[in-house]
């Protein structure tokens, strides 16, 4: 398998914290892999770090062979890298159609664009998070976790090869989730690679390949789920969240 | 309801032929001085859509637009004055006076968010205003220059008013139409996205410093079009009509007044202000019992604005199409 993403000997720290600490790991081609710790681990900062919002103190990140280490979001963006924020952050007076065509909008300013395949896009994200019906609803309008496929399908739409999934299940009913990992599930089988952050292990070990767990910054375990829940380390860090299969 | 749509540009139409019409209009009806009225109005109309495109449409808010307007008047009023550069030559060197600017507001306001950069375009108009001062054997202070060269060669007053009133309305259609057309590609729903929520059209693969500086570009490109022909409308460069906190505040209320990220409601709003102190002056004329409203000219204004801002914040046109919406409930949308 080749490696899509990698990770070099990441480190950050904001002041005197050290959030990620010599962190190295790579993303497989095709896999869907299971990013987790407690909180606070720096899950989050590993994501802010790929996607540009900050800058490594040292360390490389690798795209696809391309140092992309520092790159601002929107160049990320465009080499094929996407993020579904923990937060949904939507267009409030913008339809859901017209909250995935931002996705869609080419950098370029004078790009002639192409209507057609553009609307087409904008259908084939919707329709693959199941919001096919609600194109011409407000975001307001849209129940929570319609709002989380909304966030998912803005990703979609702008074509990444490796999707960044930032606790996509955080609020949802247990249905819901399922709806969810459907979605993902979806999306990997069209060739494509995800990353699913969570700190609830037992929400992600079915839909998971593989499972990277950080703490404090440092990488405590990698392997297949089954492995990693087996791990007493892995289990320690989860003991003040009440152990692995109750977190 | 295709015939609606065509309903819609038929309105927008005959307003057009309405405007060009109005000079004769008017002094059929003998109340020429209108004629300038409205050539006022059309001027801060296009200072007013400049507002728009830069801060309703990104929401970048400018207290300072007279900053932009100013700059492009006098390179040009002062070219022309002491080079005796030709008008042709001054507009467009005042025009890329005024860009030059916008491009030296953009690269701070990058960096600057909300109130801090608002705070910043509050200050520059009046930094400009020290220059002017300091260098008044040059740009004339604060009284400023005279005798520059006209826009209207017409002989005879009210020719020459008519001239300047078609200047001014040709400009006035011109940005209309050129930010209408901006405001609705994917420029403009970059703009109103970026307003909304910066983080996301970035995270959607968009430069977003890119599109603001455009948008400051545009802007401050329009805005110095209408100040480089505004100084030689009035044949003079006078401090206190083009680089005033007073314009500046002014083409704030009229753009948000008439709707704010609307294009439109700028325009719209231009006129009913130029429009209503001068009627409302007229008013007070005519009968020693509405003397008041002399007085109360401005303040009344204000009032109203302040009403408008509580009970329909974005503005007049868009509380009236949501009205008449209500009124006829559109067709729902066919997809």
């Amino acid at each position: 398998m080749k490696s899509v993403l990698e990770l070099e000997r990441l480190r950050k720290t904001f002041g005197g914290l050290v959030a990620v600490n010599t962190l190295s790991f790579a993303v497989e081609e095709g896999e869907i892999l299971g990013f987790i710790g407690p909180n606070g681990a720096g899950k989050t900062t590993v994501f802010n770090l790929i996607m540009g919002s900050f800058k490594p103190d040292s360390g490389r990140i690798i795209f696809k062979g391309r140092d992309i280490t520092g790159w601002r979001t929107y160049r990320v963006v465009n080499c094929g890298i996407a993020r579904v924020f923990q937060l949904s952050r939507f267009l409030r007076h913008k339809t859901v159609f017209e909250n995935i065509e931002i996705s869609t909008i080419q950098n370029r300013i004078f790009a002639r664009e192409n209507r057609q395949a553009r609307e087409r896009k904008i259908l084939q994200a919707a329709e693959l998070v199941g919001l096919g019906e609600d194109l011409w609803k407000l975001p307001g309008a849209l129940p929570h976790a319609s709002l989380r496929r909304l966030e998912i399908a803005k990703a979609i739409a702008t074509d990444p090869e490796l999707l960044l999934l930032d606790e996509p299940f955080a609020g949802l009913s247990a249905a819901e989730v399922e709806e969810v990992s459907g979605v993902i599930g979806k999306f990997r089988e069209s060739g494509r690679t995800v990353v699913l952050v969570d700190h609830n292990m037992r929400g992600v070990m079915r839909l998971v390949d593989r499972v990277v767990v950080i703490c404090f910054g440092e990488k405590l375990a990698e392997g297949t789920p089954a492995e990693v829940a087996a791990n007493p380390q892995v289990q320690e860090a989860y003991l003040a969240g009440g152990g692995v299969n109750d977190a | 309801m295709s015939y609606l749509r065509h309903g819609k540009y038929l309105f927008y139409a005959g307003l057009v032929v309405l405007l060009v019409l109005s000079p004769s209009l008017l002094m059929r009806v003998n109340a020429p001085h209108w004629i300038s009225v409205l050539t006022q109005a059309n001027f801060l109309a296009v200072f007013a859509m400049s507002w728009d495109i830069l801060s309703g449409y990104t929401g970048q808010i400018s207290f300072g637009h007279a900053f932009f307007i100013g700059a492009a008047g006098y390179t040009s009023a002062l070219l022309n004055f002491h080079l005796k550069l030709p008008l042709w030559l001054s507009i467009p060197a005042g025009v890329i006076a005024a860009v030059l600017m916008g491009l030296f507001v953009a690269v701070p306001a990058l960096r600057l968010r909300g109130p801090y950069f608002s705070l910043m375009t509050l200050i520059l108009p009046i930094v400009a205003m020290k220059f002017v001062l300091i260098f008044s054997n040059f740009t004339g202070g604060e009284l400023g220059q005279f005798g520059l060269t006209p826009l209207s060669r017409a002989r005879g007053f009210l020719a020459h008013q008519r001239v300047n009133y078609f200047y001014s309305l040709g400009l006035m259609l011109l940005t209309a139409v050129v930010l209408l057309l901006i405001a609705r590609s994917k420029v403009g729903k970059v703009f109103e996205a970026i307003r909304e929520n910066e983080e996301a059209v970035e995270a959607a693969g968009i430069n977003t410093a890119k599109y603001k500086i455009l948008s400051f570009i545009i802007s401050s490109l329009i805005a110095g079009l209408g100040g480089a022909l505004y100084v030689h409308y009035w044949e003079s460069l006078i401090p206190s009509t083009i680089l005033t906190l007073t314009l500046s505040v002014q083409l704030i209320v009229a753009a948000v007044a008439g709707g704010m990220g609307t294009i439109s409601g700028p325009l719209v709003g231009a006129y009913l202000l130029v429009g209503g102190q001068e009627w409302f002056k007229e008013l007070a004329a005519l009968s020693p019992s509405l003397g008041f409203l002399e007085k109360w000219n401005v303040l009344i204004f204000l009032v109203i604005l302040i009403l408008l801002i509580f009970f329909a914040r974005r503005g007049l046109l868009p509380a009236l199409y949501s009205l008449w919406a209500r009124v006829c409930p559109p067709a729902r949308r066919a997809k």
